[in-house]
C-alpha cells in the first residue's frame, strides 16, 4: 500500500512517516500544498493523508483540485481545526475521514485500515478477510484456518495489497508501484521472490500467475 | 412604551386648543370693544336729542314729550333714560317700574348696568349745563342680545374649532404615519435581524435615517468581521498547539516507552489533559454567543452536511435520521449550532448500537432539541455527575463528558438548558432547551 502524506510540521511527519513504515505501508511525504496538488493527480496512491494547515495552497484546495480532476484515491484529513463547521467543510470538499490533532497513533493506524478496506468494497469489518485468510494487521501475521502464519515486513506488505485487491490482475509494475515509494529502487525480481515466499507459506494456489500479465490472487479456498 | 405619534398627536392637540381658545377669545373681546365704541356714539347723540328735547316751560324746565322717541314710552323696549338736574330726576317710561342707577362717571360705565326685566344694559352718563341748571342726562340701551349673540357665537365657534380639531388631528395621524413609515419599517427589519431572517438593514431609507441606518450595517458587519478573525486567529493557535501535541502524542506511544510503563503513562496523562483544557478553551473562543444579532442557522440546509460528517466519522451502521419542522431556522450562528449539535449527536453515535434520532421543535418562546439513542442508556444516579463532569476542567473525562462540556459552554452563552432522559429508543435521551432570543439589546 503506497501513501501520500501531506504536512508541514517536520516533527509530525518524521514521527508519521517512521510509525507508517513500521505498519508496512510505503510512504511518500509532501510538505508543500502546491506539490501535493500536482503529485497526488500523477502517481497512483491508495491513501492519502492530508493536513489542512499546508503552506503554498490550503488543504482544502488541494483537496477540491484533486476531486476536481476525478481522483477518487480516498483522503484522510488530518487537522488541528477540529470545530464541526470545519469538519463540514472538509467533508464537503471530498475527505474521505477526518481526524484532529493531536490524536493517537493507534487511532490513526486504524483509521487507515478501516479507510482502505472500505474503498475496496470490505467495509465494516474488524480485521481485512479474503479468501479464506485473515490478517493481523496489527501483529503482521495472517491466519489461515486455525493456524497463525508469521510473515516478514516484505510478505506483509504484498499480501496486504493482494487481498485488498482478491481476483484482480495485477501486473509486476502495478504491485512495485503501489508496494514502494517513489524514492526506492524497483526491482520486479524482489516482487517474483516474495510471491514465492508466500506461495510458499499459504500454498501455490493461493496466487496464480498469469504468463506476461501479472498475478492474480485466488485464496487458499 | 413611548410612541412618537401618541407624543406628537398631545403637542397638536394641546397647541391647537391653546391657540384656538386665544385667538377667539381675543377676537370677540376686540369686537366687543369695537361695538360698545360704535354704540357709546350712539348713546350720546341720544343724550344729546333728550337735551335738546328739554325746554323752559311755565313749570320750569320741561321735557318736550312729543319730540321723543316712541321706545322710551314703551315699556322694557331696551332703550333708556334718567335725567338728573337741580332736585328732580325724570326716568323714562320705558323704565316702568326699574330703578335705573345713574353711572358714577361721565361717558361710558365700564361695565353692564342692571335692567328691568332682568336685562343688561349699556350706560352712558352725560353732563351738560342748560337754562342755567347741571343737566346729567343718563341713556342706556339693552346690551342682552349681543350677549346672547356671542354666547351663540361662542357655542358655534367651539363647535367649529372641536371638528376642526378633530379633523386636523386625524390628519395629523396619517402623515405622521406616512412620515414614520420608514421608521416602522427598520423597526420591522430589525425585528427580521433578530430572527435571522435577513444579515443587514437595507439602505434604501430617508436621509434622516440614513445614518443609523448606515451605522447598524457597519456595526453588524465589524462585529462578523472580528468574529472571523478571532476565529482564524483561534484556528491558528490551535494549529500551532495542536501539531507539536500530537507529535508528542505519538512519540509517548512508542515502543522505547513501553519499557518505562508509570512514565509513559504519566506523559499520556499529563497530554491528555493539555488537548483536553486546549479544546475546550479553543472551543470556548470560538463561540459567537450572542453576539451576532444577524446570525441563523437553517435546518433543512446545514443538517444533512452535519449528518453527512457524522456518518463518515461513525461508519459502522448507525441509522442517523433528523426531524424539524420545514423552513426551522435557530436565531444563533451557523458554528455555535453545528458545534452544540455535533457534539451531541457524536456522543450518541459513540453509544449508539443502531440508531441515533435528532429532532428540532418548538418556536416562538423557544426551542426543544432532543438528541435519541438507543445504546445502553445511563443510569439515573450517575446522569447529575456526567452533568458536572468536564466543568472542572482539569478532570479526566471520557464518553459523555467533554463533548458536554463544550455543550454546556455553549448552552451558558445562549442561556439554555440540558437534561438527561430515558429515551424511547431504549439509550439515553439529551433534551436542550433554548429560549427565544431576547428582544433588544
Amino acid at each position: 500500500m503506497r501513501l501520500l502524506l501531506v504536512e508541514d510540521s517536520v516533527g509530525l511527519a518524521d514521527e508519521l512517516m517512521a510509525g507508517l513504515q513500521r505498519q508496512g505501508y510505503a510512504v511518500d511525504w509532501l510538505a508543500d500544498g502546491r506539490d501535493a496538488a500536482r503529485q497526488g493527480c500523477c502517481e497512483p496512491y491508495d491513501l492519502m493523508i492530508l493536513d489542512l494547515g499546508l503552506p503554498g495552497k490550503p488543504g482544502l484546495e488541494v483537496l477540491r483540485e484533486w476531486r476536481a480532476q476525478g481522483l477518487s484515491t480516498p483522503v484522510l484529513v488530518l487537522t488541528a481545526r477540529a470545530s464541526w463547521a470545519e469538519r463540514i467543510e472538509g467533508l464537503k470538499a471530498g475527505a474521505d475521514d477526518y481526524l484532529c490533532k493531536p490524536f493517537h497513533p493507534v487511532e490513526l493506524q486504524l483509521r487507515i485500515q478501516a479507510l482502505l478496506r472500505r474503498a475496496h468494497g470490505l467495509a465494516s469489518r474488524p480485521q481485512l478477510e479474503v479468501g479464506g485468510l485473515q490478517l493481523d494487521e496489527a501483529r503482521q501475521v495472517v491466519r489461515c484456518g486455525a493456524e497463525d502464519i508469521e510473515l516478514t515486513a516484505a510478505e506483509f506488505r504484498l499480501l496486504r495489497y493482494l487481498m485488498l485487491h482478491p481476483g484482480q490482475l495485477l501486473s509486476k509494475g502495478q504491485l512495485a508501484e503501489h508496494l514502494y515509494d517513489g524514492e526506492t529502487e524497483r526491482d520486479s525480481n524482489v516482487i517474483e521472490v516474495h510471491i514465492n515466499r508466500l506461495r510458499g507459506k499459504l500454498g501455490r494456489t493461493a496466487i496464480e500467475t498469469r504468463r506476461g500479465q501479472g498475478y492474480r490472487f485466488s485464496g487458499v479456498r | 412604551m413611548r410612541s412618537i405619534q401618541r407624543r406628537l398627536g398631545f403637542g397638536l392637540i394641546g397647541v391647537l386648543l391653546g391657540a384656538g381658545l386665544l385667538l377667539a377669545e381675543t377676537t370677540l373681546w376686540m369686537f366687543d370693544v369695537g361695538l360698545r365704541r360704535y354704540l357709546q356714539d350712539d348713546l350720546r347723540e341720544q343724550a344729546e336729542v333728550l337735551l335738546a328735547s328739554l325746554v323752559r316751560g311755565q313749570n320750569g324746565i320741561q321735557l318736550d314729550e312729543p319730540r321723543l322717541l316712541g321706545v322710551y314710552q314703551r315699556p322694557y323696549s331696551g332703550h333708556y333714560f334718567r335725567i338728573d338736574f337741580a332736585d328732580q330726576s325724570w326716568r323714562s317710561r320705558s323704565l316702568w317700574d326699574h330703578a335705573l342707577t345713574p353711572s358714577p362717571t361721565v361717558g361710558l360705565q365700564d361695565g353692564l348696568a342692571d335692567g328691568p326685566n332682568g336685562q343688561l344694559l349699556l350706560l352712558y352718563r352725560g353732563d351738560y349745563r342748560r337754562f342755567g341748571q347741571d343737566i346729567s342726562i343718563n341713556v342706556a340701551s339693552d346690551y342682552t342680545p349681543i350677549l346672547h349673540a356671542y354666547r351663540r357665537v361662542q357655542l358655534f365657534g367651539c363647535l367649529l374649532g372641536l371638528g376642526v380639531l378633530v379633523l386636523v388631528v386625524m390628519l395629523q395621524r396619517l402623515t405622521v404615519r406616512r412620515a414614520l413609515k420608514p421608521l416602522e419599517e427598520v423597526r420591522r427589519q430589525v425585528e427580521q435581524l433578530q430572527q435571522g431572517l435577513r444579515h443587514e438593514l437595507d439602505s434604501g431609507v430617508p436621509v434622516e435615517l440614513e445614518p443609523l441606518v448606515a451605522q447598524i450595517n457597519h456595526l453588524l458587519r465589524q462585529t462578523e468581521s472580528t468574529l472571523q478573525r478571532s476565529r482564524h486567529a483561534v484556528g491558528n493557535l490551535g494549529h500551532a498547539l495542536k501539531t507539536p501535541l500530537a507529535v508528542l502524542t505519538s512519540l509517548a506511544a512508542r515502543a522505547e516507552l513501553a519499557a518505562r510503563p508509570e512514565l509513559q503513562a504519566s506523559l499520556q496523562k499529563q497530554l491528555a489533559q493539555i488537548e483536553q483544557r486546549l479544546a475546550r478553551e479553543l472551543g470556548r473562543a470560538r463561540l459567537a454567543g450572542e453576539a451576532l444579532p444577524a446570525s441563523h442557522f437553517d435546518c433543512a440546509a446545514e443538517l444533512p452536511g452535519l449528518f453527512a460528517t457524522l456518518a463518515m466519522v461513525h461508519n459502522r451502521g448507525v441509522t442517523l435520521d433528523w426531524q424539524a419542522p420545514p423552513g426551522l431556522r435557530l436565531p444563533w450562528d451557523r458554528e455555535d449550532v453545528l458545534e452544540l449539535l455535533g457534539n451531541l449527536l457524536d456522543n450518541a453515535c459513540k453509544w449508539a448500537q443502531t440508531k441515533v434520532l435528532l429532532e428540532i421543535v418548538g418556536g416562538v418562546d423557544g426551542w426543544l432539541i432532543r438528541v435519541d439513542d438507543d445504546g445502553p442508556g445511563m443510569a439515573a444516579e450517575f446522569r447529575g455527575e456526567a452533568l458536572n463532569r468536564g466543568i472542572r476542567l482539569d478532570e479526566q473525562v471520557a464518553g459523555h463528558g467533554l463533548g458536554l462540556a463544550i455543550v454546556r459552554d455553549i448552552l451558558d452563552a445562549w442561556h439554555g438548558s440540558l437534561a438527561l432522559q430515558d429515551s424511547p429508543l431504549g439509550g439515553l435521551r439529551v433534551v436542550i432547551e433554548l429560549p427565544a432570543r431576547r428582544e433588544g439589546g
